[in-house]
């Protein structure tokens, strides 16, 4: 490996290394390298040259070269009339990144290579993309054949961006550079071209020249090559040494690997790597969201994530679990709310059967309590058409008859209203509402079937009771299962103990209980814890469903129901129901 | 229409007081005499044995109800015949009702046609079976006046036995025996055997115990 410059050169380490990594890794066999080094910036003249030549003569003679691979700056001697004179038949790889054009001599002697040319257009438009307010770009470049040509790249480039005006600082010693860019104003940037010679005739790497000038700048200095990088400059779209070197690698294996160099044209490429220096945005404030998406982004201190990737993998892993479960059992009860409102919605719908099925029980009670007014209205009708025939018509008498006729309407149409309020269908509808009234208005409904039963009903109520919140319907329906399930149970036994008791009262705790007791013959203990599930009969014909229901809508309601044995006899149920709550 | 004034008072039971007014109210306009009650228990208590008439009742009554009321109107000394006015009836209870001698048994929507028929021929039944009853209480008043003596000596008689034979199952002398017969036929107003034997069968006597 033949170096044009110094070791030191930051561009030359990074791509001796990455020429080497290539290598080995593309290669199975152990591969040994030699390194010399010219240093042509501090070394010049053919004088010197001939003397690193004959070193290098006498070093390797005798050695058996398997290929040369040549890092030649600012000019090809390195990679063409050395190793011509040096080791004729070695094959021979060069690396360059130069503006100048390639010798046609090189071409000749059948060395392949890669020249890299710099991104300029590509750091122009990162320059307009991180800094859009940028109205003024001060070039700074060197003095050599190479830094011209670079320059010359450069100025035909800024023809492409309007608006923008470009200032070439290349006759300017190193030391005045400094302080001139200290007083540069906003909306200015540093293009740091390639300086290899400054105008005293210095010889400079642009390395040190942007650790000399970025520091201190009063703007942002942008560079084109990935050495130059790092030491304050922003970025760049950079020649990455490593990819150059990687890539430059892949190619002298294709040639130690039997390629011949003459058939493997010399590769020119401009090619570039948006970079910047995270800790430089910081600096001139350039926030990270004007980054492009495909530049790479050096220097940011280690996140989070970076420093305790496992620890917060391991975070979000239970996370992440716990997140699964929860919503798993969020699911499930979501699943289990509907199921049991789907159940409740069953039973309202088989509470509406029932309610049905209770209408037919007490459908003749009813026709009984409908045909009195009717029957009384009939009976009024005709003793007034008589009254009507007579030559004086006693008027005071139609007149009551008439009052009559129209309150036993009323009653007959209250009675339709109360048939028709148990056949509708409907859902649970808490509302505040009396209970006492509805206590009056049920027992009312079930009288007429109580006296056709020889049942002695009562009901007993304080005048005033805490108003609840609950369904009048649905209310009703259990208020009249328990009333004809208590005069079924009383069928068989003596007229005289035929009584069945409503009674209503506020209990201790706020809430009105209810309890609707008979004389009947009670429930036999085993059967008691039973009570309540559906099916469970002790009626020959009874479908077992009513108290089941009759449980539901209690407890849709908030409330509580039991039922047990009475003393001295019967059994009694009893529910309670909170009081509204104002 | 024209009910006869001394065809009695039409009684109505019904604890439906509005019901109970407009019935009442219907029959007075038709001609009738009319009292009420809103309870079994209360005509029961209240019915003046000497009243003629008939008891028009409801069926559904809490208390007693109208079944009830008419097997204790039959075992009262006023049996009044009983229509039933029933706001629904089924067909036991009506069958039932009728085999109790009821005189009808009608819904309350019922043709007033059909009430007043009804009424008048309950009317006219109460009528015919008071008259009957007085007849028969006229009758046991004059077996009444018989001696137990005398009652043993007219069963003997209406079996067709002779003056000699009673004499013997009695232990007592003929002439004894045809002095009873002689006051027994006064005291019941009769002057023949046959005459007598038709008052016993009237009044029902010797039915119950009666040798072979």
């Amino acid at each position: 490996m033949l170096f044009s410059e110094s070791k030191d050169v930051t561009g030359n380490i990074m791509q001796e290394q990455a020429v080497r990594a290539a290598m080995q890794k593309g290669s199975t066999n152990r591969i040994e390298f030699s390194s010399e080094y010219l240093d042509a910036s501090h070394f010049l003249g053919r004088e010197k040259f001939q003397l690193f030549q004959d070193y290098l003569g006498k070093k390797y003679a005798g050695q058996n070269l398997d290929l040369i691979l040549a890092f030649p700056s600012l000019d090809y001697k390195l990679a063409g009339e050395l190793p011509d004179a040096l080791f004729p038949v070695v094959p021979v790889v060069f690396v360059a990144v130069n503006e100048q054009e390639v010798p046609l001599a090189i071409s000749k002697l059948g060395v392949t290579g890669i020249v890299q040319r710099y991104d300029i257009r590509g750091t122009l438009g990162l320059i307009m993309h991180l800094q859009p307010d940028t109205r003024r770009v001060v070039v700074i470049g060197g003095t050599s054949e190479s830094d011209r040509a670079t320059l010359g790249r450069i100025a035909e480039a800024s023809q492409s961006l309007e608006g923008v005006g470009f200032d070439f600082w290349t006759n300017r010693p190193v030391a005045e550079l400094r302080e001139a860019a200290r007083l540069l104003p906003e909306g200015t940037v540093i293009l740091l071209s390639t300086v290899q010679r400054d105008a005293t005739g210095q010889p400079f790497f642009t390395s040190q020249l942007v650790q000399t000038l970025a520091p201190s700048a009063s703007v942002p200095v942008y560079v084109l090559g990935g050495w130059a990088f790092g030491s304050g400059a922003v970025g760049g779209s950079v020649v990455d040494p490593e990819d150059l070197g990687t890539r430059a690698g892949q190619l002298a294996l294709r040639v130690l690997n039997g390629a011949d160099p003459e058939s493997l044209p010399i590769e020119v490429a401009t090619k570039g790597t948006p970079t910047v220096d995270w800790r430089a945005l910081q600096r001139w404030h350039i926030k990270g969201s004007r980054v492009p998406s495909d530049a790479v982004i050096r220097y940011r201190p280690e996140t989070l994530w970076d420093e305790h990737r496992n620890l917060i993998l391991v975070f979000l892993a239970v996370f992440l679990a716990q997140a699964v479960t929860i919503t798993g059992l969020l699911t499930q009860r979501r699943q289990r709310r509907r199921a049991e409102a789907e159940i409740l919605n069953q039973r309202m719908e088989l509470a509406h059967v029932t309610r049905v099925s209770t209408m037919g029980q007490l459908t003749s009670a009813l026709a009984h309590e409908l045909n009195q007014p009717l029957g009384a209205i009939l009976r009024n009708a005709e003793a007034a058409e008589i009254y009507l025939q007579k030559e004086k018509p006693d008027l005071e008498e139609i007149r009551a008859i008439v009052a009559d006729i129209r309150k036993d309407d009323q009653r007959a149409g209250s009675v339709i209203d109360r048939m028709r309020s148990l056949l509708q269908r409907r859902n649970l509808e808490l509302k505040s509402l009396d209970l006492g009234e509805l206590l009056a208005e049920t027992v009312a409904l079930v009288r007429s079937d109580a006296s056709a039963r020889q049942v002695f009903l009562t009901l007993q109520m304080p005048v005033k009771l805490p108003a609840v919140r609950g369904d009048r319907v649905h209310l009703q329906q259990v208020l009249l299962n328990l009333i004809l399930n208590g005069m079924d149970a009383m069928a068989d036994v003596a007229k005289f103990q035929r009584l069945l008791n409503v009674s209503a009262k506020t209990a201790e705790n706020g809430s009105v209980e209810v309890s609707v007791s008979d004389c009947g013959t009670g429930i036999a203990p085993d059967k008691i814890e039973h009570l309540f599930e559906p099916f469970f009969t002790t009626k020959p014909k009874g479908l077992g469903m009513g108290l089941a229901i009759s449980h539901t809508i209690i407890e849709a309601h908030g409330g509580k129901i039991r039922g047990g044995n009475n003393v001295p006899r019967g059994a009694v149920f009893i529910f309670t129901l909170p009081a509204a709550d104002n | 229409m024209n009910p006869s004034p001394e065809s009695g008072t039409v009684f109505i039971v019904d604890d439906d007081v509005s019901f109970l007014r407009s019935v009442s109210r219907f029959l007075r306009a038709a001609g009738y005499s009319v009292q009420t009650f809103d309870s079994a228990k209360i005509i029961l208590e209240q019915l003046d044995p000497g009243m003629s008439g008939c008891v028009l009742a409801d069926l559904q009554m809490p208390g007693m109800n109208g079944l009830e009321l008419q097997e204790a109107l039959a075992k009262s000394a006023n049996p009044l015949p009983v229509v039933f006015l029933s706001a629904q009836g089924d067909i036991p209870t009506t069958v039932r009702a009728m085999q109790r001698g009821a005189e009808d048994f009608l819904t309350k929507l019922t043709p007033k046609e059909k009430l007043l028929d009804a009424v008048r021929r309950a009317l006219a039944r109460g009528a015919r079976e008071r008259k009957a009853r007085e007849h028969l209480r006229e009758l046991r008043g004059r077996f009444d006046l018989l001696t137990p003596r005398e009652l043993e000596v007219l069963e003997q008689v209406v079996r067709g036995r002779l003056n000699k034979q009673i004499a013997d199952d009695l232990e007592i002398n003929e002439r004894t025996v045809k002095l009873h017969r002689t006051n027994l036929t006064r005291k019941l107003q009769v002057q023949s055997v046959a005459e007598l034997t038709r008052l016993v069968g009237e009044a029902g006597l010797f039915k119950h115990g009666e040798p072979e």
